[in-house]
């Protein structure tokens, strides 16, 4: 691939990058936007004294149930998967175009968050 | 209802504010939160890295499309700050609420300190210009993007068009600490990240802002998973709040160009100092 070829080929990753977060933070913000309305129809006070718990195994079952909890809690999921989807579109990207170190670069962010995911489990636990 | 309104018009104020003045949701959320309604620290912390998600994701779309984030240089400093990220929430849980509210002052006497210097250096009306202090924090959707200019071709992998990137290795430790800064107190990381890409690395302070602002969602990512799985982040505070910061900078973004931030500047650095204040207090427990 010559260089004027190799830039409008990540000019090209990088517009659908930028598109696919825009599209994330607006589609989580929408279902918190949902569950904003739900809290007011209900009666929920931000102020409340306990809040409901993230299950993410009942999260379909709330939001099939119209519960406040289900839009803002998959609301929340939303935005936290959009930049860690992202990273999943840059290590593609860079494994298509033969870039190997940046592939690892890309997978060692998922790794730090698998970590995450691991290290809260595992305090809880 | 109400409160919930409050905490959409709080959110919304703090999108618009951080939008104009390069500044993202955390230096404002956080305060907001705990010396508005009285909520604990930890929560507060765990909600501002949820804005700092909305505006990061929204903000980075429009910096990508004109071309003047650097990608590549993002996304190897990007491991470093999540991988920091990961080591403050989990330090998040095990020191006390005041010694973080302690580091909070600090950060906020920092930010004070950079935009009044940043206002008594500029003489013209600005528009968006991001600050060194808190640029890519993840409000700075309204920093207009603009094609990068032709140059010579970048030599080094993470290059760009007309500067050459240096000293990644001191710069890749010094995005860890923004990493811990960044899941202990709620903001984006940008108050480290820009100055080290613009001072450290050669990079132009606009692809500085903007690449941050690509990182910090990345970033915040990695501890608001930990803060979410051990049941702190209350969804009836960040609901309305991120809504009310993804408002606020959204609208921050169109009106930006009209605005004349020397005195929304000033105002800031007022309510900066003032903040820094109380945050202080609850650290020394006055």
């Amino acid at each position: 691939m010559t260089m004027p070829e190799q830039r409008a080929a990540s000019a090209e990753v990088e517009h659908v990058i930028a598109r696919f977060l825009l599209f994330g933070a607006v589609v989580g913000v929408v279902f918190l936007a949902i569950g904003v309305v739900l809290m007011a129809v209900n009666g929920i006070s931000p102020e409340a004294a306990t809040f409901p718990a993230f299950d993410p195994g009942t999260l379909v079952a709330d939001l099939a149930a119209l519960r406040t909890e289900g839009f803002l809690w998959a609301g929340i999921v939303i935005l936290i998967a959009t930049p860690i989807a992202r990273v999943i579109g840059e290590l593609i990207t860079f494994m298509m175009r033969g870039d190997r170190i940046l592939a690892l670069v890309a997978l060692g962010i998922l790794g730090v968050i698998v970590l995450s995911v691991a290290a809260a489990l595992g305090i809880q636990g | 209802m109400i409160v919930g309104l409050v905490l959409i018009a709080g959110g919304a104020a703090a999108g618009v504010f951080g939008s104009l003045l390069g500044l993202g949701g955390g230096i404002l959320i956080v305060p907001l939160l705990t010396l508005g309604f009285g909520r604990p620290l930890r929560e507060a912390v765990a909600v501002s890295l949820v804005c700092v998600i909305v505006t990061s994701s929204a903000a980075a779309g429009a910096y990508l499309r004109g071309r003047v984030a650097n990608l590549r240089l993002g996304t190897v400093l990007a491991l470093f700050t999540a991988t920091g990220a990961l080591a403050g929430a989990l330090l998040a849980f095990a020191i006390p609420d005041r010694v973080i509210a302690g580091l909070f002052a600090l950060l906020l006497a920092y930010v004070a300190v950079s935009m009044g210097r940043a206002g008594l250096r500029t003489s013209r009306p600005a528009t968006v210009v991001p600050d060194l202090a808190g640029a890519g924090e993840g409000g700075a959707i309204s920093a207009e993007p603009s094609a990068a200019e032709p140059g010579p071709q970048p030599a080094g992998r993470l290059d760009g068009p007309g500067y050459r990137v240096r000293r990644v290795v001191p710069a890749s430790i010094a995005s860890l600490g923004a990493g811990v800064i960044a899941a202990l107190l709620g903001v984006g990381g940008g108050v480290i990240n820009v100055p080290t890409m613009n001072l450290m690395m050669g990079v132009p302070l606009r692809v500085a802002a903007a690449t941050s602002n690509l990182m910090i969602g990345v970033t915040a990512v990695a501890s608001a998973i930990i803060y979410l799985l051990r049941g702190g982040l209350d969804p009836y505070l960040a609901g309305p709040t991120a809504l009310g910061v993804f408002v606020g900078a959204s609208f921050g973004a169109r009106v930006a160009h009209r605005v004349d931030v020397r005195v929304l500047r000033i105002m800031f650095v007022v309510v900066l100092a003032w903040t820094t204040l109380q945050m202080a207090r609850r650290a020394l427990g006055i």
